[in-house]
């Protein structure tokens, strides 16, 4: 089985973020980590792997520093990597980024993509998506396992409110996976070692410049959140302030 | 029910040769890789047909990237960063060259400015820096030149063979809080390193154990430590010169206690600012985080930081013990360099360089020791001798007696300090003999009630939230995170003392002198005292106090699974 | 043709998912700001009945778009028979909720019209004549107003709870309702779903959880929690802790609250005994609603808080579990 994981790095999670001047990203000197969701994609792709043997193939779009994420995930055990480098990549909006990854893989034959389900910076959950429909591949999300039968495979599916459905689907697909499906393997010294050794792919910007285009959307402003909060004390007797929180739960807040 | 961290027993662990291991990616440790990465390169250049590897050179380093443990105020003195690498003023990470000293005594109210800056707090020619930043900056350098730096890997015991040091092991990843493998479990790696050169850090785990199996210090002073408890802010423009220096003594603190506060300007309106309390105060009640907390109640310092916003928060010792307190610095098959053996001017109340020189000189010595195969005691200990006729024994020398003669209080120790400057360091003895800190803290039953004067020191900071901060509050903004599911790596030897001696007799100091609430005294009706000692690894900073600092020296720190910790960003 | 705002209900297996309301509303706020006309859109096979309950609402028309192979939900047949549609009605702006399933289709969707989805928004600005959609970036700690560099149609999904479905503003006679049959050629459809199933999760997603009753240390002991889990009953809702909660192990690990535990924006949260350390807050910050009971009148979490009851919460917990009951049976 041929799998590409498809990784981004994130800001880490408790980073204090800053606004840049123009009030449209946060300033770049902040600490990354890989996106957590995809960190459990590539752990269920090795795992696949080790069922099925095949190749891990990891690949990420941003800067130099964004390599980190590659490196990792080779010293887990992925096979090979990409890594299409530029400082432009950070702001191509994801219909954008899956063009390109779209045109970094295109003399590859992969039997399955695996993202995560979304990213922990933009939370949009489209980029797998996207990328399955300029594949003309099929595709479905929030995927908690993968089993491999006649013709393709069976996969869980994740909805609301504790529901699941297996689907089968033909190979090639695009899944996006969730997160917390498994347990994730630590990169062991070996594994850092050999991974200085195995490949890794710099596809610059001017590779796919030709299929890539404008965003189709914009971030306007990008600000902190302003909450309007004003405590209201609700003072009394236990059975008092009972029937008053009563009251606010029907009547203001709509949950009775 | 506490389970403590050990090593898995019974797993095969996976064996890894190396030629040298360095234990720590701090200024020693990468001062150390860097040298030796020099000195190699020289030497292939001008030995094609004897070519030395680089190859099974490693440095490991518990925090998840290089730099994120590393605390300082900080000061750079750049004499060893020149020996290093010269010119390496125009590359790195300097964030202002030192404008302005001053030196105010504090009382509650006033200050004063002392007329004359002492010598040795005299900055000018060192840098403010970020430590954080800096050794960022230098791994950088040492990845370059290709040696490894094993990020997320903390070094967990000693290897040996007999009376020889023959290699470390890695932590154990994966294990839950009940100490069993978890399904992700990967053991750590015995590295059989010819050379192990110890560079933790102050209080360094694997320098303790050295230090006790094989009885090094049984000659030396007991090593002294004071904890550093730093807050960054970012403050309204003008309020501070970039460049500009303050330190403060007296108040908050009594002539019972040692210690004072550090004020750095930084640039781009960012403040460096911090107390050290020395760990050897009379009164197991006082909270060094509350000590800074109270500092910054002062009106100068209250004025400084008005509309300013604190950014991040952290805490580190450091050795204090100087000169007579180091230990020998080389073995069969070790050398130990930086803070771990306690190379700090207490006086300059400095170390940085002088960690940086001691990781080069155990660089050249390891790789003497490289060309000779010879890894004997006999050869690494040219790394003593070296260290002796550097400067680093000519600036440690002078020095020697300073910490000591604080013992018997602040104008005590003000008297003996005169008298060594006077002296080249002799003061009224050419050894003063020292006592571990912790031997001076005073039992419950001996210290008023109402603490006395120490009163404003004493127990937990509530904070007004603006200007002051409770400990949590404080502790959220050191970014400490830890696997949550793993065995707590303080290992305390006899909880019973805990709960049925130490409640009483010294009021469970754990809780006051950890910066960051990893120690919690619970209601338990089982108990004795109605009281049993709780634990919050993972909010440790790795900051080695309650090591040092527990009355009955039954907490002994090991390292968590590599990764965790704080995330001193820009500290 | 005029600028027309489709907002695409969502139906499962025959029955209307109730979030399609907020999406409703969301359709005629935006209509009120821009003057662009409102229509409904439902998507299946034999899904009238759901048109005409549509239909109630405030709006144009409503479209039953129809096809035997939209019986089954998939990517491939919602998205083709959608495009299709759209295709031919050439909407300005398609508004749907963000789920599961909306998820898992309009990206295929858009991109197959060349087109972009801003999604799980959370409200929307029109600034001048201009659009722009407001949605949460690095996990709540930043917002975003983001707008359509793109023609038409713009796709934008918007986040379950941001807008109110009872709010939906009912028209004074029942809209219009026409059926459009889409052809969904043999050999689009990929995908072979089986039957939806419930399982008993392993861990509990909080997430998820409209109410969160949570415990703090002011719960004292374990046994005192049972009290916290009638109130969380009572309401339909969910329990969680704080951290030395869950360290002492009364609560599992998966109930954490906090940035170590989970990240919740619930609409109604419930502090019992919870100081609001900030390690705390930052997990919970973001709820729609909170109330906070603590002795402590300085406690942190009243700062964040909407009701603030100080006070003893074994006083105020067992006639507010009775009150909520009373409420719930229709007192």
């Amino acid at each position: 089985m041929k799998i590409l994981v498809c990784m981004k790095q994130v800001p880490q999670k408790d980073a204090p973020l800053k606004l840049n001047e123009s009030g449209t990203w946060i300033r770049e000197d902040v600490s990354y980590e890989v996106n957590e969701p995809d960190a459990y994609a590539l752990e269920e792709a090795l795992r696949q792997r080790e069922k099925h043997k095949g190749e891990v193939v990891v690949i990420t779009s941003g800067p130099a520093r964004a390599q980190q994420v590659l490196r990792e995930a080779l010293a887990k055990g992925a096979d090979r990597a990409i890594h299409l480098e530029d400082d432009k990549f950070v702001g191509l909006d994801a219909f954008n980024t899956a063009k390109a990854i779209a045109a970094a893989i295109k003399d590859e034959q992969f039997d399955l993509i695996l993202t995560g389900l979304q990213s922990d910076d933009y939370g949009y959950a489209q980029t797998g998506v996207i990328l399955a429909e300029l594949l003309g591949w099929p595709h479905a999300t929030i995927i908690m396992q993968i089993e491999k039968n006649d013709g393709g495979i069976r996969v869980k599916r994740e909805l609301e409110a504790g529901y699941f459905q297996f689907v089968d689907i033909p190979t090639p697909a695009v899944l996006t996976i969730q997160s917390g499906i498994n347990k994730l393997r630590y990169a062991t010294l070996i594994g850092i070692k050999q991974a200085k050794n195995k490949p890794l792919r710099k596809v610059p910007l001017a590779e796919v410049e030709s299929a890539v285009g404008e965003n189709l959307q914009k971030i306007e402003r990008l600000y902190i959140p302003q909450k309007t909060k004003k405590t209201e004390h609700l003072d009394g007797p236990p059975a008092e302030v009972a029937k008053k929180l009563v009251d606010k739960l029907k009547n203001e807040l709509r949950i009775l | 029910m506490l389970v403590f961290r050990k090593p898995i027993e019974g797993v095969e662990r996976p064996q890894m040769p190396a030629d040298v291991v360095i234990v720590g990616g701090g200024p020693a440790g990468m001062a150390c890789a860097l040298r030796l990465s020099q000195l190699i390169d020289a030497h292939n250049a001008a030995h094609p047909d004897a070519q030395l590897s680089k190859e099974n050179i490693y440095v490991l380093e518990k925090a998840r990237e290089v730099g994120q443990h590393c605390l300082s105020g900080a000061l750079l003195d750049p004499r060893a960063m020149r020996e290093l690498l010269p010119g390496f003023e125009k590359e790195a990470p300097l964030d202002a060259q030192v404008t302005k000293e001053a030196v105010y005594f504090l009382t509650e109210k006033s200050k004063f400015k002392l007329p004359i800056t002492p010598p040795p707090l005299r900055d000018h020619g060192n840098y403010v820096i970020s430590l954080n930043r800096f050794v960022k900056w230098l791994g950088g350098k040492v990845e370059e030149t290709g040696i490894t730096i094993f990020t997320g890997f903390a070094g967990s015991e000693l290897l040996y063979d007999a009376d020889r040091v023959v290699g470390v092991q890695t932590d154990d990843k994966g294990v839950d809080k009940e100490g069993h493998p978890k399904s992700n479990f990967e053991p750590g790696y015995d590295l059989q390193a010819k050379v192990v050169i110890l560079a933790e850090g102050p209080r360094g785990s694997l320098t303790k154990q050295l230090i006790q199996r094989f009885g090094l210090t049984k000659n030396a002073n007991p090593q002294t430590y004071g904890v550093g408890v730093k807050e960054l802010w970012e403050v309204p423009a003008g309020r501070i010169a970039p460049g500009e220096v303050i330190y403060t003594l007296g108040w908050p603190l009594t002539t019972k206690e040692y210690g004072g506060a550090w004020i750095y300007g930084s640039k781009d309106n960012v403040v460096s600012l911090g107390f050290v309390t020395g760990l050897d105060y009379p009164d197991p009640r006082l909270d060094p985080q509350r000590v800074l907390q109270q500092f910054k109640r002062h009106p100068f310092a209250a004025k400084l930081l008005e509309g300013g916003k604190m950014i991040r928060y952290g805490a580190k010792s450091l050795p204090y013990g100087g000169w007579w307190a180091l230990p020998p610095l080389a073995g069969n098959g070790w050398m130990i360099t930086g803070d771990s053996a306690g190379f700090v001017n207490s006086a300059r109340l400095k170390g940085i360089h002088l960690a940086i020189k001691s990781g080069m000189l155990a660089a050249e010595t390891a790789f003497d020791a490289l060309l000779k195969d010879d890894f004997s005691a006999a050869m690494l200990s040219s790394y003593q001798k070296k260290v002796e006729s550097s400067w680093i024994k000519e600036e440690l020398w002078k020095v020697r007696n300073m910490h000591q003669g604080f013992e018997h209080g602040l104008y005590a120790g003000m008297f003996h300090t005169g008298l060594q400057m006077i002296t080249g360091g002799r003061g009224v003895r050419n050894r003063y003999p020292g006592k571990a800190g912790y031997q001076q803290m005073r039992p419950l039953a001996d210290l008023p009630a109402d603490g006395g004067e120490d009163a404003r020191l004493l127990g937990p900071a509530k904070g007004d939230g603006k200007l002051t901060f409770d400990k949590l509050t404080d502790l959220y903004h050191s970014g400490t995170k830890h696997e949550e599911d793993q065995p707590a790596h303080l290992v305390i030897h006899d909880t019973n003392i805990c709960n049925a001696r130490c409640v009483k007799e010294f009021g469970s100091p754990c809780q006051n002198f950890c910066p960051a609430n990893v120690y919690e005294m619970v209601d338990d009706s089982t108990q004795p005292n109605g009281k049993r000692i709780s634990l919050n690894p993972s909010n440790c900073v790795h900051c080695k106090t309650c090591d040092i600092q527990d009355p009955y020296q039954i907490i002994t720190w090991v390292p968590p699974e590599g990764g965790g910790g704080p995330n001193y960003d820009g500290m | 043709m005029p600028d027309t705002i489709l907002a695409v209900v969502e139906q499962r297996e025959g029955k209307l998912n109730r979030v399609s309301w907020e999406t409703i509303t969301a359709g005629q706020a935006i209509s009120a700001a821009t003057g662009w006309p409102l229509e409904a859109a439902v998507v299946g096979s034999g899904v009238g009945q759901i048109a005409n309950e549509v239909a109630a609402k405030k709006l144009g028309k409503v479209y039953d778009i129809e096809s035997t192979k939209l019986e089954l939900y998939t990517p491939d047949s919602f998205a083709a028979g959608l495009k299709q549609f759209l295709a031919s009605k050439q909407p300005k702006l398609v508004l749907m909720p963000h789920t599961y399933q909306v998820r898992d289709f309009v990206p295929k969707l858009a991109t197959a019209m060349g087109r972009t989805v801003i999604s799980d928004c959370i409200g929307f600005k029109n600034e001048g004549g201009k659009l722009a959609f407001t949605r949460q970036m690095f996990q709540g700690k930043l917002a975003a107003d983001v707008s359509f560099t793109s023609d038409a149609p713009w796709f934008v999904t918007f986040q379950n709870g941001s807008f109110r479905g009872d709010k939906a503003e009912a028209g004074a006679s029942a809209a219009p309702v026409e059926t459009v049959n889409v052809e969904i050629a043999d050999g689009v459809i990929r995908n072979k779903p089986q039957e939806v199933f419930k399982e008993a999760k392993q861990a509990v997603d909080l997430t998820q959880a409209e109410v969160i009753v949570a415990v703090g240390r002011g719960i004292k002991e374990q046994k005192n929690i049972e009290m916290a889990k009638q109130l969380a009953d009572a309401l339909g809702g969910d329990l969680a802790a704080s951290r030395p909660i869950c360290d002492s192990g009364w609560l599992p690990m998966d109930r954490q609250i906090g940035s170590s535990g989970q990240t919740v924006a619930p609409k109604l949260y419930l502090a019992l005994g919870i100081s609001g350390a900030i390690q705390h807050i930052v997990g919970m910050k973001g709820s729609r609603a909170i109330i906070a009971v603590n002795k402590d009148s300085e406690a942190p979490i009243f700062e964040i808080a909407d009701y603030a009851v100080v006070g003893n919460l074994f006083d105020i917990v067992p006639p507010l579990i009775e009150e909520v009951k009373k409420a719930k049976a229709g007192g």
